[in-house]
């Protein structure tokens, strides 16, 4: 079994390295435009010693179902329009589940530097890394800090459906101010975290979406390589679907149609960055909270969570980098189905998650690189009632969970 | 004593002969575009995508070298990044709809000739290359 694994391993990295060796950035002529071309894929691999992480199998031997990829193109309409798709596609366990879906797809109109539009499916500007979560080629560590960037809520955070009002204004000796307003419909999609969460109730979410709105402000400090910012975002999500009571309390077989209204629904961040030559620091402070509806009022439910995370890098020559930060994730939750259901203290595993993590990440060649990581988890945040996904589920843990869990994560990457 | 005296002097010019290379680093832009000088700040906008115009007006494309000393020099001295977290900057831009991936070129007189052909595009050579047909930037 282990031979096969790591015959499949050393197939599926073989195939990376053959094709972003052989692939470089394309681009055609449409009409007298020129249309760019850009991809890229990553494949990782994930080990732990006890609970099974990220809805993989990650115990025992491991489990390498984490795989993504991406391919885009863009086309310069005028010298201030520019439009441009990108299709993505992911496994990563029971996520995802190799359904492709369309990224982004936006009209980037910038007027003057300080007004800008962007329309159509755009992705979202909260805090540092939202948008740019998926870039793997563009980041340290083989996975963001999993309590701001959780890799299951990717799908409910990344984009949305309207408009962005974006622009900088420099300030002199002040520096730089730079914005980004935005609103739309923020349609998550079925195979994410939160739709997986819930199968554990027997509920099965077939529609997700609401209305978004948020803003970004950030400061180019006049001390270079400094920068800070706060992003806030709120959201009136809807999710419908069907609930079978069996699975989750027994009894007959019984479908019904299910709805949740979030009616009270925000994210607040406070960020900040400081570059100087190899050296990068990061910090991000993330807070969240709804309140949310089932069954027309007849049923309450109160989730918020919080969560921050100091990270360094330091890029040692052109192949090598190292990293590390700590994750700090905390969740409190009350419902009120059937009855009230209040969390635990927050020093019970249920309730937490921190996460010390290493890294070391190797750029072999132009467009391939590989890193390698480690992460020291204390707490589970996955306790008898968890309404917010966090990589730690009961499905793919019947056993139960244990209170701490190390892993070890590999993953490779191109990009042309 | 006379060891120290000897490293100090080894530093020292050292330490000159790396700002003269520094001073190799010329900024070209095509013909038709307005400005005829550029502040860092700006410069350092238009090539990590945070600006497609500049303050005199008028559009600009970035060109960049593929690598290469003077790719390196105009990285660190006007961009502050090196080349591995700088070219992370723009495939974060470029995949998440942000920007488009500036042309890359090997060579700085296939940039000379880009630029010279092509309205708005700005780029960078060494001072020695020959540069007919675009006009110099001067970096304040």
């Amino acid at each position: 079994m282990a031979r096969i694994i790591r015959g499949s391993l050393a197939a599926v990295l073989s195939a990376t390295i053959a094709i972003s060796l052989s692939l470089h950035a394309q681009e055609f002529k449409l009409g007298s435009k020129t249309v760019q071309v850009h991809g890229f894929g990553t494949q990782g691999f994930i080990h732990t010693n006890d609970n099974n992480w990220l809805t993989m199998k990650t115990s025992n031997i491991g489990s390498g179902a984490f795989t993504d990829a991406g391919v885009n193109m863009t086309m310069q309409l005028l010298p201030n329009l520019r439009i441009g798709g990108q299709a993505y596609d992911r496994k990563l366990g029971q996520l995802g589940d190799w359904h492709p879906q369309l990224d982004w797809a936006t009209a980037d109109y910038r007027v003057k530097p300080w007004l800008g539009f962007r329309g159509g499916k755009v992705k979202t500007v909260l805090g540092l890394y939202n948008d740019s979560q998926d870039v793997d080629s563009a980041h340290t560590f083989a996975l963001m800090p999993q309590g701001v960037y959780p890799l299951d809520m990717r799908d409910a955070t990344l984009s949305h459906i309207g408009g962005d009002v974006y622009g900088t204004i420099k300030a002199k000796k002040y520096g730089k101010f730079s914005y980004t307003g935005y609103a739309g419909d923020q349609i998550q999609s079925t195979h994410g975290g939160y739709p997986y969460l819930l199968t554990i109730h027997g509920i099965y979410i077939t529609k997700s979406s609401g209305l978004t709105y948020g803003g970004d402000f950030r400061w180019q400090t006049p001390i270079k390589g400094l920068l800070a910012g706060v992003s806030y975002e709120e959201n009136e999500v809807t999710n419908t679907g069907n609930l079978n009571p069996s699975i989750a309390l027994g009894g007959p077989d019984i479908w019904v149609s299910y709805t949740e209204n979030s009616d009270s629904q925000f994210t607040k961040t406070i960020y900040g960055t400081y570059t100087y030559k190899n050296l990068r620091i990061d910090s991000e402070y993330k807070y969240f909270w709804r309140h949310f509806t089932i069954f027309n009022n007849q049923f309450q439910a109160m989730v918020l969570t919080h969560a921050w995370y100091p990270s360094a890098a330091y890029r040692v020559n052109k192949w090598a980098e190292f990293g590390g930060y700590y994750s700090h994730f905390d969740t409190d939750w009350v419902v009120t189905v059937p009855g009230q259901v209040e969390a635990p203290s927050e020093s019970d595993p249920s309730r937490h998650i921190y996460d010390k993590v290493i890294t070391a990440r190797f750029d072999m060649y132009e467009h391939w690189y590989v890193k390698a990581e480690g992460h020291f988890m204390d707490g589970n945040a996955a306790g008898t009632n968890p309404q917010y996904p966090d990589g730690f589920y009961t499905q793919v843990n019947p056993q139960g969970l244990k209170p701490n869990t190390n892993a070890i994560v590999v993953r490779a990457g191109f990009s042309f | 004593m006379k060891k120290l005296i000897a490293s100090f002097m080894l530093l020292a010019a050292a330490s000159f002969f790396a700002a003269r290379a520094q001073a190799q680093v010329i900024v070209i832009a095509n013909p038709g575009v307005k400005a005829t000088e550029i502040s860092k700040s700006d410069l350092r906008d238009v090539f990590t995508g945070n600006a497609t115009s500049l303050p005199g007006g008028g559009n600009v494309v970035p060109i960049l070298l593929k690598a290469g000393t003077v790719h390196e020099e105009f990285l660190q001295v006007y961009i502050g990044k090196n080349d591995t977290a700088y070219r992370a900057g723009w495939r974060s831009l470029v995949f998440s709809g942000q920007a488009s991936m500036p042309k890359s070129l090997d060579t700085d007189a296939a940039v000379v000739e880009f630029v010279a052909h092509n309205t708005g595009a700005i780029g960078y050579i060494n001072r020695s290359t020959p540069h007919e047909g675009v006009k110099v930037l001067a970096v304040k």
